[in-house]
């Protein structure tokens, strides 16, 4: 190519085109700064890339392409192949190096030289490797410099390679990198950790997680943390709740605010995501960033940073009894996973993040996989993806972290289980995901010998995953909360069928992205499919609350206990207890009620529907009875002791429940009134539409559900033992709501 | 620590009042914006003597200056000084789960032949080492065991001793390997083959000098190379 000046492409929102050895990468759109959809959606044309494409030609000057440039030392010629444009903007523990593409090269290299307070320099080091499967966008290549000792100065430099050949470097630009978070001498924002304070070179301790934040807790009026329960080894379970200017007050407060969570910890011998939460909440409880501060105004975030103390403290995967508290989440044997799921219930995050190491050297450095079991609502599954491939894949590209699919090296790993918590999340209808970081530094950052660096770099990259998911989830709370509303609806309806194993299929990502080998399909077998659900599980008294061996002991739990954790609605009947399918979490209820189920909790007894077809006349219901698709022509009275459980039907008359032991009424058309009075047990009231008023008063059971409900008439609640919940789902009203319904 | 609170269904809100003390440990020291302000935090005061330590991995470790360097382990209890070499996460946590640390006081010269989280994990499934650490701590013991020697001695004086017996009481034939040693495990049977090389020898701590070294020792049967090496999430 000789010195002539060379054509380079700047396309930065738009088709990428790189070329490398092997042959010209045409990567499709991933609309880096297009507006980007919610729903998980590939876009596949390239209409506005054309337009967007504008093409500069290098002078002999660095191109002040994006971000601040830093010191340049200013290169009057320009080699053949040299890197042009290179710039560094400092993130929190990594600094982001964008170039210029070169024509023909198969990678880069990084090299980073420390400098001295005196403007000597040290031995320059090849800290990172970029490959063309590293971003979405090959046209703009950046690489995440971390594990440098934060506040440390450098130089920085990159060079194209044609296969091994190496081709001169850039010009070299020079920057301080930011120091650990926040001002010394400012109270609460100089606080440190003592990994911070070790250089990484020790985790932060049980003892020194319990100063710190309860120095966090002090400090900050934002903060308040508190304890969801205790390890088996009597360790504190704390989590920081972070509103602004203050957090609400109560656990149905900070519901009502469509909170965000982060699980930092749960295998003991992974910490590298526990020590950014910590870095994470000091920011958020002393930060002045005015974006910050309104993102905490929106909505409130729960960071747990130590499910699993013992297993922390002892540097084991399992807790102290060896559990792998990641196969636990929907059996919840031990106690700290009991908490986790209480916490859940009361507290009603939508979005989350669970943090974990991962091993494998070739994979990126942000493996992520949204929940996946098939049972998962599809906009949960939806909205994930958008969150991982919509936002971190994009944003990624931009500051230069890797973030791909975990799975796609070819374990069959990232698969089905409720057990795990990203499905089990999922089936709780939340959008969430997985996160790894990759154990070692692997080819792409060979200066990780040294533990210390290995260490910030798997801590920053969490950090700026967890900062970029407040980002996003308070950038898309509308569409997160109405995929919710959807999920809880559709959940409740109990329409289609049951899946007891089996994943949804993750598309593969446009090569060169490492997601062109999607993690395994893991599609349900057909004796894993049931294409029947049943209208309910009924569980003898002995299965209810008899004393169970599993979980540790002298500390099991019965079956009573862990749906009560869940927070599932069960109805007391006469030989039993009726656990109805048609509740939010109803694609988790079979998965430990059924026979079939691959890790189920028990073996409750399937209730078929009652009542499918058509009924003309008055119903009137003493026992038990379950409508599913029926039609009926008349009033319906449940006397005193039924149960009516009513899904997709249609009812033309009113419906009067008294003193009945439950009542569902779940997806259905009730032309006439609805009325539950003196129930003794779950009153569940969710996408219905009633023309007619609805009443449900007096109940006496735990707070009836009435949500996403269109009623044509008022809505009165009162004299109900506790307050009805509509979990962020509103109902439509046409007429007044009354009293304790005022604000559903 | 076992079962003395109730499970609780309820969260509480954590009473909570700082001590000075605690609080100061976590405080930045005003003034200085980079890790010079972390080098004085929790680190202990420098001794006179400047420790060298040899071998390949030494490099990577922390240096002088930084907490954890060999400086400033010098006088420090040997079960503490092994929790700032960030390489010994496994064999550390292993000390405190056996209470192995009572042994390892100033009272009786100890040397400690310490393995790397990577020698670890080459030797041990993930769920046997969660076995060891949690359960069998007695075969843990042993096993640790197996990486002590009476008496504090530096690597130069281990190769010229030849052979050392380490408290569980297996010969080590040791030889000159670079400036470190390479250490075989003497006598009959399946790990007449064992042998490990020091890494980066020579640390000081109260009463023990310890020795980074790229093997597992001991008798165990190698439970590491299939997938549960590298379990998923
Ligand atoms: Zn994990």
């Amino acid at each position: 190519m000789g010195g002539k000046p060379q054509s380079i492409l700047k396309n930065r929102c738009s088709r990428t085109r790189g070329r490398a050895a092997a042959g010209v990468l045409d990567v499709p759109d991933h609309s880096s700064c297009l507006e980007m959809p919610l729903r998980y959606r590939r876009t596949t044309a390239g209409v506005f890339s054309a337009l967007l494409a504008v093409t500069l030609a290098v002078t002999a000057q660095p191109a002040q392409a994006h971000g601040q440039l830093a010191t340049t030392t200013a290169e009057l010629t320009v080699e053949p192949n040299q890197v042009q444009g290179l710039t560094v903007v400092q993130g929190d523990g990594y600094a982001t190096l964008a170039w210029s593409p070169v024509d023909g090269a198969t990678d880069y290299q990084i090299e980073r030289t420390a400098v001295a307070a005196d403007g000597t320099t040290g031995t320059p080091v090849i800290v990172g490797v970029w490959r063309p499967n590293r971003q979405v966008n090959n046209s703009e290549p950046t690489f995440a410099d971390a594990g440098f000792v934060p506040g440390n100065r450098f130089q920085w430099r990159v060079r194209a390679r044609f296969g091994t050949e190496a081709q001169p470097y850039s010009a070299a630009v020079t920057d301080t990198t930011r120091s650990h978070w926040g001002d010394p001498a400012v109270p609460g924002q100089n606080l440190r950790t003592q990994w911070e304070t070790a250089l990484g070179a020790q985790y932060t301790s049980d003892v020194n997680e319990y100063a710190y934040t309860a120095a966090i807790d002090e400090l900050s009026e934002r903060v308040r943390v508190v304890e969801i329960g205790r390890t088996i080894q009597n360790r504190p379970i704390n989590m920081f709740v972070i509103g602004y200017p203050t957090p609400p007050a109560t656990p149905e407060a900070v519901a009502a605010t469509n909170p965000l969570l982060v699980n930092c910890n749960v295998h003991g011998n992974e910490p590298g995501d526990r020590e950014a939460c910590f870095i994470m909440a000091r920011q958020l409880a002393f930060t002045d960033d005015p974006a910050t501060l309104d993102r905490l105004s929106k909505s409130t975030m729960l960071i747990l940073p130590t499910i699993n103390g013992d297993g922390r403290a002892a540097n084991s995967r399992g807790n102290s009894t060896g559990q792998d508290l990641n196969r636990d989440y929907s059996l919840i044997r031990q106690p700290e996973t009991q908490a986790f799921v209480e916490m859940v219930r009361d507290y009603r995050p939508i979005a989350s993040y669970d943090g974990h190491e991962y091993g494998n050297t070739n994979t990126g450095d942000l493996p992520m996989l949204p929940p996946r079991h098939q049972n998962v609502a599809q906009g949960i599954f939806d909205g994930s993806q958008d969150m991982i491939e919509g936002h971190m894949y994009t944003q990624g590209a931009k500051d230069g972290w890797w973030a791909c699919p975990y799975g796609c090296t070819g374990a069959n790993v990232g698969l089905g289980e409720e057990t795990i918590l990203r499905n089990t999340l999922g089936l709780k209808n939340v959008i969430n995901s997985l996160l790894e970081l990759r154990s070692s530094g692997g080819p792409t950052r060979p200066d990780e010998g040294n533990t210390a660096n290995n260490r910030r770099r798997k801590t920053y990259s969490a950090l700026w995953t967890f900062q970029q998911f407040l980002t996003y989830h308070t950038a898309n709370l509308g569409d997160i909360t109405s995929a919710r509303a959807e999920a809880i609806t559709f959940q409740s309806a109990n329409t289609g069928r049951i899946v007891f194993r089996g994943s949804r299929p993750i598309e593969a990502y446009p090569a060169p992205h490492p997601g062109d080998t999607p993690p395994p399909l893991d599609a349900p077998r057909e004796d894993q499919i049931l294409d029947q659900p049943p209208c309910a599980y009924k569980l003898t008294e002995e299965q209810y609350h008899g004393a169970r061996t599993d979980g540790p002991s002298g500390r099991q739990t019965t079956v009573a206990q862990r749906l009560a954790a869940h927070g599932w609605k069960v109805i007391k009947v006469a030989d039993g207890y009726l656990v109805p399918l048609s509740q939010p979490e109803r694609g988790l209820v079979p998965l430990l009620l059924d026979g079939q189920a691959a890790e189920g909790l028990v073996a409750g007894e399937r209730i078929a529907p009652t009542l499918t077809g058509t009924h003309n006349g008055p119903l009137t219901v003493s026992g038990v009875a379950c409508l599913a698709g029926a039609t009926v022509r008349g009033p319906i009275r449940v006397q005193p002791g039924g149960t009516l459980i009513v899904n997709g039907s249609s009812i033309n008359g009113p419906v009067d429940a008294s003193g009945a032991a439950g009542f569902v009424l779940t997806a259905s058309t009730v032309s006439g009134p609805v009325n539950a009075t003196g129930s003794r047990g779950p009153v569940v009231l969710v996408g219905n539409k009633v023309s007619g008023p609805v009443n449900v008063v007096n109940s006496a059971g735990d707070a009836a559900l009435v949500a996403g409900n269109t009623v044509n008439g008022p809505l009165n609640c009162t004299g109900n033992s506790a307050t009805p919940v509509n979990l962020e789902v509103a109902n439509s009203v046409s007429g007044p709501k009354f009293q304790q319904c005022a604000r559903l | 620590m076992i079962d003395t609170l109730p499970l609780t269904a309820t969260p509480a809100r954590r009473a909570t009042t700082l001590a000075g003390a605690a609080l100061a440990v976590l405080i930045a020291a005003a003034g200085c914006t980079g890790p010079d302000s972390a080098r004085d935090g929790g680190t202990p005061a420098v001794a006179p003597r400047a420790v060298s330590v040899t071998g390949s991995l030494c490099d990577q470790l922390p240096a002088d200056g930084e907490p954890g360097s060999p400086d400033s382990l010098v006088g420090q209890p040997a079960d503490q000084a092994l929790g700032w070499i960030p390489v010994l996460t496994t064999f550390e946590a292993a000390v405190r789960a056996t209470g192995l640390a009572e042994e390892l006081t100033p009272t009786a010269d100890v040397t400690i032949l310490a393995p790397t989280d990577d020698a670890f994990a080459a030797k041990f499934s993930r769920s046997h080492l969660d076995e060891l650490l949690l359960h069998d701590t007695d075969t843990l013991r042993g096993l640790l065991r197996d990486h002590l020697v009476s008496g504090a001695l530096p690597v130069a004086e281990l190769v010229s001793a030849g052979t050392v017996t380490t408290l569980a009481g297996t010969d080590l034939a040791v030889t000159a390997h670079g400036d470190g040693a390479r250490l075989d495990v003497r006598g009959d049977g399946d790990h007449a083959d064992a042998h490990a090389e020091t890494v980066c020898a020579d640390y000081r701590a109260a009463g023990a000098r310890i020795h980074v070294i790229n093997q597992v020792l001991g008798t165990l049967p190698t439970t590491a190379g299939d997938e549960d090496d590298h379990p998923a999430h």
